[in-house]
């Protein structure tokens, strides 16, 4: 059994009287121990995704329309609030993009940590325990430190305490939402080594959301590619990065920049994510696909197994 | 800390100088003094009335009167007031006492309320509870001190419940101390709801909306995920970040509520320093204004040092060093 599956989950935002879909018919599976990147460009619903693990979307305004979240075998959308809380660090834990307001300002960092302890391992809530989870993440003088509020620290600190918060309950599955999107490079390196480091410690699932291709082939063991609330390509990472089949996905490859190529300017993908509400009908990148064919406008393409573990959302992925 | 506490308190002396100056100017600025009307009494020979004026350096420029304040303000004396035969001193420290008694009451009573609605408000942002909040305070903003301290004094002439103005009841001094305590809080509540009625309602949309803002911060999605309970996100982690911008508001409030005490001790004729000042401006005793609006003043930075206080005490990220 799988530690995460997530089937045709459908998800909407509700503005006025309308509802917006955000999340459209997603599955994604994490076993035990996997590192699973989910890509895409900012609004395609890969955070909305990930926080519904553990239905932490505030409803409203947004609700859950259909599918299954099944952690441990058991429905996530389907457990009572006192369930749930045991869920939430207890075997998902997250982190997120901007470490300095992820952490509350007016509260020490060992104080923060310690709530984590406190409601999933009450007995091990002490100073020393903190002081260790501190050292585990390498933050140097961690018995000093404890006493910090978090504007005493620089992000990567601060980004650190955040993952000791998150490894204090011994989580199964830890997500971590853009961890590196708020850092300078250099801190980016350190906090990704950090991250594969405690995974192979702690033998837990990782669920790395980014939108930066170049981190995928060092982290991921396999990817799922997000556009416009849909999962387009789902692959092995090596595989994915060598050989794309979805036209999105190679234009993401074609945008990242290469150290051995003597570019003048970046390539870019033409247009934009469409916003909510607004996507085509068909397949919905056909606007900005350069390979789109007249049928694409017409036709959705379902997310269909191509070769083996290798599954394409588009009706011409054996062609292109 | 200690060293930024006497460096608060030495600046109000500068502040506390330029009220006063700029008090004594605009009292020279306008016509007369409280002699002018003595003038129209016959019984009181032109001689007379150059030897007060003179008593009181009425006769000379407005400067120098104001040096000869400075210097007897400097040894505690803060001048004779003409229109009472009194010392300015006692007349303040009275009328003092009874304006702080009402405008902590009235504090008390607007934050009591106030912020709990606010809480409540936001958590139940539109449902009946937080259209209910937002009426009240509409209601409590549009209507002025003014309406609401008549409306008040008709409710108390027409249902008997509540005393028609005044501290105190004619009888006080002849009650048992347990009376007059009771006495003292009886004359205290209505003046304290007009005066608390708009302040409240300030605070409780500031509050909404501080806690509004506060739930929308991304460390409380960070809470909700480590697991904890949803009260337990509200009242630890969003509560104090919401009640910060409230501390700053804190200080303003207690010279708003000195203003606003101004109007209410004015219709209600409760005995306090606005009241006191505005019959001194009205008669012209100028060491009693000048006084009254001193005292005024030096509230009002105590107010605001009392929330700088608190703001460092609650948000460690302005903390002094």
């Amino acid at each position: 059994m799988p530690l995460l599956e997530i089937k045709n989950l459908k998800l909407d935002f509700i503005a006025g009287d309308k509802s917006l879909r955000a999340v459209d018919d997603v599955s994604i599976t994490i076993n035990a121990g996997e590192t699973v990147c989910l890509v895409g460009e900012s609004g395609c619903g890969k955070s909305v995704t990930a926080l519904s693990i553990a239905r932490l979307v505030p409803t409203p305004p947004a609700r859950y329309v259909g599918g299954e979240i099944l952690l441990n075998g058991r429905d996530v959308l389907k457990m009572s609030k006192t369930d749930l809380r045991g869920i939430r660090g207890g075997v998902v834990s997250y982190i997120f993009q901007d470490p300095s307001a992820s952490l509350n300002p007016v509260f020490r960092i060992g104080n923060q940590i310690k709530e984590s302890l406190k409601l999933h391992r009450p007995e091990k809530a002490t100073d020393e325990e903190v002081i260790r989870l501190l050292k585990l993440v390498g933050i140097p003088a961690p018995e000093s430190r404890i006493k910090d509020y978090p504007h005493q620290m620089s992000g990567g600190m601060q980004q650190r305490v955040m993952i000791a918060m998150a490894l204090a309950s011994e989580p199964k599955l830890l997500v971590a939402d853009e961890p590196t999107t708020a850092l300078d490079v250099t801190i980016q390196a350190q906090i990704l080594d950090l991250l594969l480091d405690l995974k192979k410690r702690m033998g837990m699932s990782i669920l790395l959301i980014t939108h930066n291709l170049g981190i995928v082939g060092d982290m991921a063991d396999r990817v799922a590619v997000m556009y416009a609330g849909q999962v387009v390509e789902m692959s092995p990472a090596l595989d994915l990065l060598r050989r794309p089949l979805h036209p999105y996905t190679k234009a993401l490859m074609n945008s990242v920049p290469k150290l051995s190529s003597n570019l003048q300017r970046l390539s870019a993908i033409p247009g934009n994510v469409p916003t909510l509400g607004n996507f085509p009908s068909g397949c919905r990148f056909y606007p900005r696909c350069p390979s789109a064919q007249p049928e694409c406008a017409n036709t959705m393409p379902q997310l269909v197994e191509v070769e083996p573990n290798r599954w394409v959302r588009c009706l011409y992925a054996k062609s292109l | 800390m200690l060293s930024f506490i006497i460096k608060r308190l030495l600046h109000m002396i500068p502040i506390l100088l330029g009220v006063s100056l700029i008090t004594f100017f605009l009292m020279a600025l306008t016509p007369g003094d409280y002699f002018t009307q003595l003038s129209m009494n016959p019984q009181i020979s032109p001689e007379k009335l150059a030897q007060l004026r003179a008593e009181q350096h009425l006769d000379k420029p407005w400067y120098i009167r104001y040096l000869y304040w400075l210097k007897d303000a400097a040894h505690g004396n803060l001048g004779y007031s003409a229109a009472y035969k009194a010392s300015v001193s006692d007349l303040i420290t009275s009328r003092l006492w009874n304006t702080f008694l009402l405008s902590f009451a009235a504090t008390l009573l607007a934050w009591c309320v106030a912020v709990p609605l606010g809480i409540w408000a936001a958590v139940q942002k539109d449902s009946w509870v937080d259209r209910l909040c937002s009426l009240i305070a509409f209601v409590g903003l549009s209507i002025p001190d003014v309406l609401l301290a008549l409306l008040a004094l008709m409710f108390a002439a027409a249902t008997g419940l509540f005393p028609v103005g005044g501290a105190q009841s004619s009888l006080y001094d002849l009650m048992s101390p347990g009376e007059q305590i009771w006495d003292r809080l009886h004359h205290l509540i209505l003046p304290t709801i007009v005066l608390a009625a708009s302040e409240l309602a300030g605070i409780m949309r500031q509050m909404r909306s501080n806690m509004l803002d506060a739930l929308r911060s991304e460390f409380v999605t960070t809470a909700r995920a480590k697991g904890i309970p949803e009260g337990w996100v509200i009242y630890k982690h969003v509560l104090r970040n919401a009640i910060n911008p409230l501390l700053t508001i804190f200080g303003y409030s207690l010279a708003g509520l000195l203003s606003g005490a101004f109007i209410v001790e004015n219709i209600m004729a409760w005995p306090g320093l606005g009241r006191l000042t505005m019959e001194a401006l009205s008669a012209k005793d100028y060491p009693l204004v000048v006084a009254g609006v001193v005292m005024a003043a030096a509230l009002l930075v105590i107010g605001n040092f009392i929330a700088d206080l608190l703001l460092a005490w609650s948000d460690p990220r302005i903390r002094l060093k």
